[in-house]
């Protein structure tokens, strides 16, 4: 019996489906952890980065 | 706070040698590109046997790919990474291979593919020697960076790098995962997929290497060198982490699109579909936090060419990052797919996108690095202004040839036959369109070339020493950052997000939830087509090639005949009308690798086999244009006075037997049996009045595989003649096969 034979008869088309879903909810689950409130201070810090070649930004 | 400061310099060398090299390889692969576009309406340019339209645009591919856009990642990313870090790369020898490993190869496949050395497919022709050599110099990159990530002096990773990070890893695993093949000597290698595998494989490499070898690491220098231009941040940090975790966990699986109506299976494609249009809104989020990053400052845009291009080359990514999921939606791909418009789809993102993004990047730095004043904004100005009209040029008329030709095929007369069967003339029809193609790439070559005069007097007017600023900042306090608690249960810790910012200040960890995320995916989509036997229903009339076939396939990839012609009959009534029965899964069981091609400048071929006589292709080969007048074809002289090279095809048998390929006899006396079939196929040739003496000829192995291709399917069903074009239904063995 071939390695072929026995993933054909585990019938694992459907794995597509489920890794749709469970890309879904990492998805769902990202926005939600960076839209949460309380956050836009470190963001503001961390977009400032590029244009503070000199001196690192505080707090490290 | 920490109370002592280090002080180091940043390694500006490493930076302008990548710059150098963009602006040279840029203009090799412009200069190419603008040979293949004069080879289309003026068949004369091709120059056999090295420089014909098949083996140039490989090169071209390559070149633009790797060595253009290649060097401008590498110049912004050493540029950009040592900065957000506050440090220094960590080894400059490591910096210095990479940067020599990287030219010898670029070097190694303008060396190789005029002489048809090819793997052929698809941006990754190059023969495995040279692709060991990517995956050493990759790695030596790829240590270089990652140390110097441990010896950063800030804590928070800024979003450019993670651009990078992901994209480093993700080229690693396709180069690797697609470039598997069995070598068959120094310059040859047969993939150790096949057909409908091999298509799948392909296509996750070509389409990921769109995305992370020229998205992802654009946008990390979007989004580094925008703001510096602009001299304001970005406009939402937020929208840039969700734009770059959507494309890491979507991109991965678009693949597919690009086999839409093949023998790919349905559900594969459709998943391909599906992630490709999702793909479109995080694209158009990252376009619109570029373009928003100038809010305020639009006043800027008329007065400074750098933000000119900035602006441009976003737009441009914005354009094709809505085109793609509407070419991925299979009604529309039907049209599209094999046309030009495939090829003004890549091009509004090289030309665009790719191209002015570097070209703003490098008159930024060019000041910075060379340490004097740019020579002339008039002329950064006067560059702009040419390449955006020779892109404009470029995509209407191309986008016009891909639609035009599209409906011609699909064009049915009142009596229900194909309005122009004669595929000749769907190409004449494009031959305007293609010269405005010419004057398009021309304005966009001149440009180039200004920019590299202008960059060149920059350069002339550096100081005698360049100045080494000494940086200084803290080092990293070894303690991370501690989660602070948060009240409100498991929800609200949760939404504070402070676990992401855990991950981010631990490369490493971070580095592996990317690798994850794009393993993972491409596994549930690989594993299904790979596995699943009745994902490649076998057809028992399916045979391996001949000795002297797979003698004449190596011809043709070689000649790089796929580059124009497709071998996959879509089932759409308008193909199966022009062509024949559509293209089964189970008739490329043995194509290591597939040569389903993705573009037609020349019909299919996939049921060439017995269409015509063995001398006719003979002639056609020795000059095109003696059977059909209008041919663009390049001739292929060369394969009637080229001999055979017996020996080496038992080398080759070897390695396809190796490979699973059920050679049965063969395996033992290929040349001879080769030695037999050519005879058979020369007297043939001399019987219906052609050249004598063509018995050892490369011309006969290569029409002994024309003559086969769809011939085994023919057999099936009992018919050998072409008379009745219809899909006929096939005997399929779902069980043995012919394996």
């Amino acid at each position: 019996m071939k390695l072929s034979d026995i993933m054909g008869a585990a019938n694992l088309s459907a794995y597509a489906e489920v890794a749709m879903i469970l890309f879904i909810i990492a998805f769902v689950a990202i926005v939600i952890a960076i839209f949460a409130p309380g956050r836009q201070q470190t963001y503001d810090a961390a977009s400032r980065m590029p244009l503070d070649d000199e001196h690192p930004q505080t707090p490290r | 706070m920490n109370a002592r400061l280090d002080s180091f310099s940043y390694d500006d060398d490493i930076v302008r040698k990548f710059l150098w090299a963009t602006m040279i390889w840029g203009l090799v692969g412009f200069l190419v590109g603008l040979i293949i576009a004069l080879q289309l309406p003026l068949p004369g340019f091709n120059v056999s046997p090295y420089l014909t339209f098949g083996r140039l645009r490989p090169l071209h591919t390559n070149a633009v790919i790797f060595a253009f856009a290649g060097n401008a990642w590498f110049t912004g990313a050493y540029y950009s990474t040592q900065r957000l870090l506050k440090t220094r790369m960590w080894s400059d020898g490591l910096s210095a291979f990479h940067f020599w490993g990287w030219q010898a190869i670029i070097v190694s496949a303008a060396l190789t593919l005029p002489f048809g050395i090819t793997q052929s497919k698809e941006y990754a022709e190059l023969e495995w020697p040279i692709d060991i050599a990517i995956a050493v110099v990759w790695v030596a990159f790829a240590i270089n960076y990652f140390v110097t990530l441990t010896k950063r002096r800030e804590r928070h990773i800024y979003v450019a790098i993670w651009f990078y990070i992901a994209s480093i890893i993700t080229v690693a695993i396709l180069h690797i995962f697609n470039n598997l093949s069995v070598p068959a000597g120094w310059l040859k290698s047969y993939s150790i997929y096949a057909g409908v595998q091999d298509a799948f494989m392909q296509w996750w490499y070509g389409h990921n290497a769109v995305a992370f070898f020229l998205t992802t690491p654009f946008l990390g220098l979007m989004y580094y060198f925008m703001p510096k231009a602009a001299d304001r941040p970005v406009f939402s940090y937020k929208l840039s982490i969700l734009h770059f975790w959507t494309l890491v966990f979507l991109y991965i699986w678009a693949g597919p699109h690009h086999l839409h109506y093949t023998a790919l299976p349905d559900w594969a494609s459709t998943l391909g579909m599906l992630f490709s249009v999702m793909l479109w809104m995080p694209s158009w989020g990252g376009m619109v936090n570029g373009l928003l990053t100038l809010r305020g400052a639009w006043h800027k845009v008329t007065e400074d060419p750098i933000l000119k291009f900035f602006v441009v080359a976003v737009t441009a990514y914005g354009m094709s990052t809505f085109e793609g999921p509407m070419l991925s939606v299979k009604s529309v791909n039907a049209l599209a797919h094999y046309t030009d418009w495939i090829i003004a789809h890549v091009h509004t993102g090289a030309l665009g996108w790719n191209g002015f993004l570097t070209f703003g990047m490098v008159y930024w730095l060019a000041p910075r690095l060379f340490q004097a004043e740019m020579y002339s904004k008039k002329l950064v100005n006067l560059h702009f202004w040419l390449a955006t009209f020779g892109i404009l040029l470029y995509v209407v008329a191309i986008y016009s040839a891909g639609a035009t030709q599209g409906l011609m095929w699909r064009a049915f007369d009142e009596t229900g036959r194909l309005q122009y069967p004669d595929f000749v003339e769907t190409v004449m029809r494009l031959m305007p369109m293609y010269w405005v193609r010419v004057v398009g790439g021309t304005l966009y070559i001149t440009g180039m070339i200004l920019g590299i005069y202008n960059v060149y007097k920059t350069w002339a007017a550096r100081p005698a020493t360049y100045e080494v600023p000494v940086v200084q900042a803290a080092p990293l306090n070894p303690e991370p950052e501690a989660m602070h608690p948060v009240a409100g249960g498991a929800w609200a810790r949760f939404a504070s997000a402070q676990w992401h910012r855990k991950w981010e200040g631990m490369p490493l960890f971070f580095t592996v939830m990317v690798t994850v995320a794009v393993i993972v995916a491409s596994l549930f989509e690989i594993i299904p087509t790979f596995l699943i036997k009745s994902n490649v229903p076998t057809i028992a009339s399916v045979k391996p090639y001949t000795p002297l076939e797979l003698a004449g396939r190596d011809i043709y990839q070689r000649e790089g005949c796929f580059n124009c012609h497709s071998q996959m009959i879509r089932p759409l009534t308008y193909e199966t009308e022009r062509y024949g029965d559509y293209s089964k899964p189970g008739e490329s069981v043995y194509d290591h690798p597939f040569l389903w091609g993705s573009r037609r400048i020349g019909p299919d071929l996939a049921r060439e086999g017995g269409k015509y006589p063995d001398l006719w292709h003979v002639r056609h080969m020795n000059n095109p244009r003696e059977i059909t007048q209008k041919s663009i074809m390049p001739a292929y002289p060369h394969l009637l006075t080229n001999t055979i090279d017996f020996p080496t095809i038992q080398k080759h048998v070897d390695a396809m037997a190796m490979i699973g390929v059920p050679y049965g006899d063969a395996v033992n006396k290929a040349p001879e049996m080769a030695k037999a079939q050519a005879a058979q196929i020369a007297a043939s040739i001399e019987a219906a009045g052609g050249p004598k003496g063509l018995a050892d000829k490369e011309i006969v192995a290569l029409t002994a595989y024309l003559q086969r291709l769809g011939r085994d399917l023919k057999n099936a069903s009992g018919t050998a003649q072409q008379a009745a074009p219809a899909a006929k239904p096939i005997a399929l063995n779902a069980s043995g096969g012919s394996r």
